[in-house]
């Protein structure tokens, strides 16, 4: 317990400035689960300053490398959680139907104890997601969970920008049947986005003609001066998610309007995008499939909306039959913490196999995030952010018993202390400080909505104001 | 008509010279037999200080006093204290009105819904009847840079002497700096997440940058060219582009430290950082990047269980996580109080800023900064005069008691840090007040 709180006092040390803490080990006699290449039993892992080295038997730890011994026990990648909202400060920035110019990279909270409680899930990275509460909200954060380390080393280095969309329900009460703000119906939700699209591409055009007769001017070429078109932080990322060089992620629901939004990127060439939630993904499962859309859905949470009623558990079963790269994500603070368990209920409703099962919480979600190339699967190269379980990571018995990021052990049961946050309030008392993030909002509560909650009344929905 | 020439020429000749003699010749002050205390900690037992417009023209232990002084005793029981400076403070601001309705668009509000109005000046919106600039002065302070409530750019900073209602008309400098925060706007408006609070800053120089860049094309061509916005909001923020004025910039916690270099990467503005609780966690950059602090003193209170009462209860048993709990808080707690410490360490220039404070908490915090902050009384002193003027650029005139420094003072008849200290008099710029204090009403 002392070593790990020096640990992390090391940890908190070494914030500013330093390069990021990576470590080398070796686990030696586990059944390595490497996701790529099928499961090699008695098989060791050799992570050598944060990159796996070595994967095979007998391997001999370097001289000053810990060996640890897994035998009887499962090495496994990371899990890769494609949707979350822990470690945010805010998660909503509901007040306009566009807000595509904010981003989550800096709205990290490096010191949630929720990062502690999902290594313990065995969980190494996460897509730390803005809220659903507007048509296209912010950008997103790809982090590795370097929990005790500062933003910007909770941040994976080389994960290409992504950014939130949102369809159906929760744009079109918040803004059109709260605010009188179009968008207040699924047809308003798609003009929002086409409007959008084509301001940022006039705009585009608009800034690059200026820049370029601004510089004319200066040199002399040109006679009369040209009216500056300021730089807009907004339209930027939009045409940045025209360009290609922002991934969209898209909270959505319904069939009909998932077949809206493939042909609206159509229309505007967009192509690597992943449908978030997707309930009824299944009934288009060819089309996802033809389009080269990517799913990342729950295993079998639905009905806590209108919108999200027609679900099934199979739903991730067929998606996978189908050939769609599926992810299976937690979007809560307390499923995050058994994503194995999530990926288990696909064999046991669905039948899919054991390995697309475990790709469904590891390379899935790493393709999806662009970061497939660095993590996702035990392969010489790839950078050492494995679990150690206890037993088969499918297993309801099994639960992870050491996680590493970059080779540094960053949970160890054996050495869990009762109390892992990194600050205590001077002026909180004992009782209050031990209220779990749980406790105050449940599996349903601190998700896509925070900040933007909403509740029902006898005329509907009504918008509540966040206590900020 | 020649005649007549000469003659008002030779009248105002003479006027000048009255005006001049007499400004030579105003009428001294003095406090006599008082032990003053410098800024750097030097004591003077039985000495005097003389000012005379508004100057101190001698300070020392046998120091002449002149014909026409008008000299107060101080029977060798008084203590003099260079005035105190508060770096920000919100005394005299008018009620922040920023809810007024839900904007028509709430993600598209005016800049005063959305809290960006850095062009106010508090020299136009003072109100000099506010209770705490009557008070300031019995709690030892003579100059503040005032500022406004509000939220992201509440508007400039107007450095004045105070002097409770007639502090309107002694404005020494207006905009030493501008004022910013990351407080989201009130109620439903953009921005309201710390990560549009980031983007607003972002897009506010970019708006002002293409809107003076237009008004400098405007201004070099004769004609064929559309004229330019003037937008005050955004022209107020030039200043801050050409670094000739710095953001004062309300921040506490170790991260919103790390978004403010963020911006300030960006941007390149000059900044002087406002409260910073947890400044002590970033204080070797602050120094890097010569950013002072003009501390906050809101000190948390102790934890009960770190408290000697003897009437506190205790829980039947301490557990382990209950322990583990405690080391971290204690651990929580002593980096608050040792902040400006450890600050000081670092060799960051720290100096003091109340902004929201209350008057009557400054005592207690002062006692606990020297009680278990680790700062001594010379320190403490020093922290709220010489350090705050130098952060606020008049290190030369304010400060400290010395010759050519500005007379601005406070009377004690205890040193200042006993618990029982009474201010008596409070000299500003020169000017005395007797200070009520509450037994002698």
């Amino acid at each position: 317990m002392k070593r790990i709180i020096l640990l992390l006092f090391a940890v908190c040390l070494s914030h500013s400035g330093l390069a990021q803490d990576k470590g080398s080990v070796l686990i030696t006699n586990g059944t390595v689960v490497t996701i790529t290449d099928g499961n090699k039993e008695n098989a060791d892992v050799l992570i050598e300053d944060g990159i796996i080295t070595e994967v095979g038997q007998d391997l001999a730890a370097p001289i000053g490398v810990e060996t640890i011994d897994a035998s009887g026990k499962y090495v496994m990648p990371g899990i890769i959680d494609a949707h979350s909202h822990i470690a945010g400060v805010d998660i909503n920035e509901w007040t306009n139907p566009v807000t595509a110019e904010v981003s989550m990279e800096e709205s990290i909270n490096p010191n949630d104890v929720n990062i502690y409680w999902a290594l313990a899930g065995g969980v190494t990275s996460i897509h730390l997601m803005h809220g659903s509460a507007n048509v296209i909200g912010g950008q997103n954060e790809t982090l590795k969970l370097r929990y005790g380390s500062s933003m910007d080393e909770m941040r994976f280095k080389g994960a290409p920008r992504t950014i939130k969309f949102a369809l159906g329900e929760n744009p079109t009460r918040v803004h059109g049947q709260n605010f009188n703000v179009k968008p207040r119906t699924r047809m308003g939700v798609e003009q929002v986005i086409r409007n959008h699209f084509d301001a940022a591409l006039d705009y585009k055009r608009n800034r690059k003609d200026y820049l370029e007769a601004k510089e004319a001017y200066e040199k002399g070429q040109l006679s009369k001066p040209p009216v500056p078109v300021a730089k807009n932080a907004r339209m930027d990322a939009l045409a940045d998610i025209i360009a290609g060089e922002i991934r969209v992620h898209c909270h959505s629901y319904r069939a009909d309007e998932i077949m809206m939004l493939m042909r609206v990127f159509n229309d505007y060439g967009i192509k690597d995008y992943t449908f978030q939630h997707a309930n009824e993904a299944f009934k288009i499962a060819p089309e996802l499939r033809e389009n080269n859309a990517y799913t990342s859905v729950f295993s079998d949470w639905w009905a806590y909306k209108f919108e999200v009623y027609y679900s099934t558990a199979f739903n991730a079963s067929i998606l996978n039959a189908n050939g769609v790269t599926n992810s299976i994500n937690s979007d809560s603070g307390e499923l995050i913490r058994h994503l194995n368990h999530e990926a288990a209920k696909t064999v046991h409703y669905g039948g899919t196999s054991k390995q697309d099962a475990l790709k469904m919480i590891t390379i899935n979600p790493a393709r999806q995030l662009g970061i497939a190339d660095k993590v996702g699967s035990i392969e010489e190269g790839k950078q050492g952010d494995v679990a150690i379980w206890s037993g088969d990571p499918l297993s309801i018995y099994s639960i992870a018993e050491a996680t590493f990021i970059d080779g540094k052990k960053y949970f160890d049961r054996s050495e869990d202390a009762n109390d892992m946050r990194l600050q205590a309030n001077p002026e909180e008392d004992f009782g209050r400080s031990q209220q779990r993030w749980y406790d105050a909002n449940g599996r349903q509560g601190g998700s896509c909505m925070r900040g933007a909650e909403m509740r029902f009344t006898n005329q509907g929905m009504k918008y509540q104001q966040s206590t900020k | 008509m020649k005649l007549t020439h000469i003659f008002s020429i030779g009248v105002a000749v003479l006027m000048v010279g009255v005006a001049q003699a007499s400004a030579q010749t105003a009428p001294a002050e003095a406090f006599d037999n008082v032990t003053i205390h410098t800024a750097s900690g030097q004591v003077i037992e039985s000495g005097t200080i003389v000012w005379r417009d508004g100057i101190i023209s001698s300070v020392g232990k046998d120091v002449a006093i002149p014909f026409d002084a008008y000299v107060h005793d101080g029977g060798d029981s008084l203590h003099v204290y260079p005035g105190f400076i508060d770096g920000l403070a919100l005394w005299g601001s008018p009620e922040d009105k920023g809810k007024d309705g839900q904007p028509e668009e709430p993600g598209d509000p005016s800049y005063k819904r959305a809290g960006i109005q850095p062009h106010r000046q508090p020299s136009d919106l003072l109100n000099a009847k506010d209770e705490a600039l009557a008070k300031a002065p019995e709690h030892g302070f003579t100059t503040a840079a005032l500022g406004l409530k509000g939220q992201m750019l509440p508007g400039q900073l107007d450095l004045f002497f105070i002097n409770g209602p007639n502090t309107a008309d002694n404005l020494l400098k207006e905009g030493v700096g501008a004022f910013a925060q990351f407080e989201e706007a009130e109620g439903a408006t953009y921005p309201s997440t710390m990560m549009a609070l980031m983007v607003q800053f972002r897009q506010l120089f970019y708006d002002a940058k293409a809107q003076r860049q237009q008004q400098e094309y405007f201004a070099s061509v004769a004609s064929d060219y559309p004229a330019p916005k003037k937008e005050e909001v955004l022209e107020a923020l030039y200043p801050v582009m050409d670094q000739e004025q710095p953001f004062f910039f309300v921040v506490d916690s170790k991260e919103n430290i790390e978004r403010l270099f963020w911006l300030q990467d960006e941007f390149d503005f000059e900044v002087v950082l406002v409260s910073g609780k947890e400044a002590h966690e970033k204080a070797d950059e602050l120094k890097e990047r010569n950013i002072p602090v003009l501390a906050s003193i809101d000190l948390p209170e102790e934890p009960d269980w770190m408290s000697d009462d003897e009437e506190k209860e205790e829980p039947e048993e301490v557990t382990d996580e209950m322990r583990i709990f405690r080391d971290k808080q204690e651990q929580a707690y002593r980096a608050s109080i040792e902040n400006i410490q450890k600050l000081k360490e670092a060799g960051v220039e720290v100096g003091y800023a109340s902004n929201g404070v209350k008057l009557s908490d400054i005592r207690e915090n002062l006692t606990r900064l020297s009680e278990e902050g680790g700062l001594n009384n010379t320190q403490i002193l020093n922290l709220l005069t010489q350090s705050t003027a130098d952060i606020l650029g008049f290190g030369q005139r304010l400060g400290d008691i010395k010759e050519g420094r500005v007379a601005s003072f406070t009377v004690y008849d205890t040193p200042f840090m006993e618990e029982k200290a009474q201010s008596l008099y409070s000299v500003t710029n020169g000017t005395v007040t007797e200070i009520e204090s509450e037994s002698s009403k």
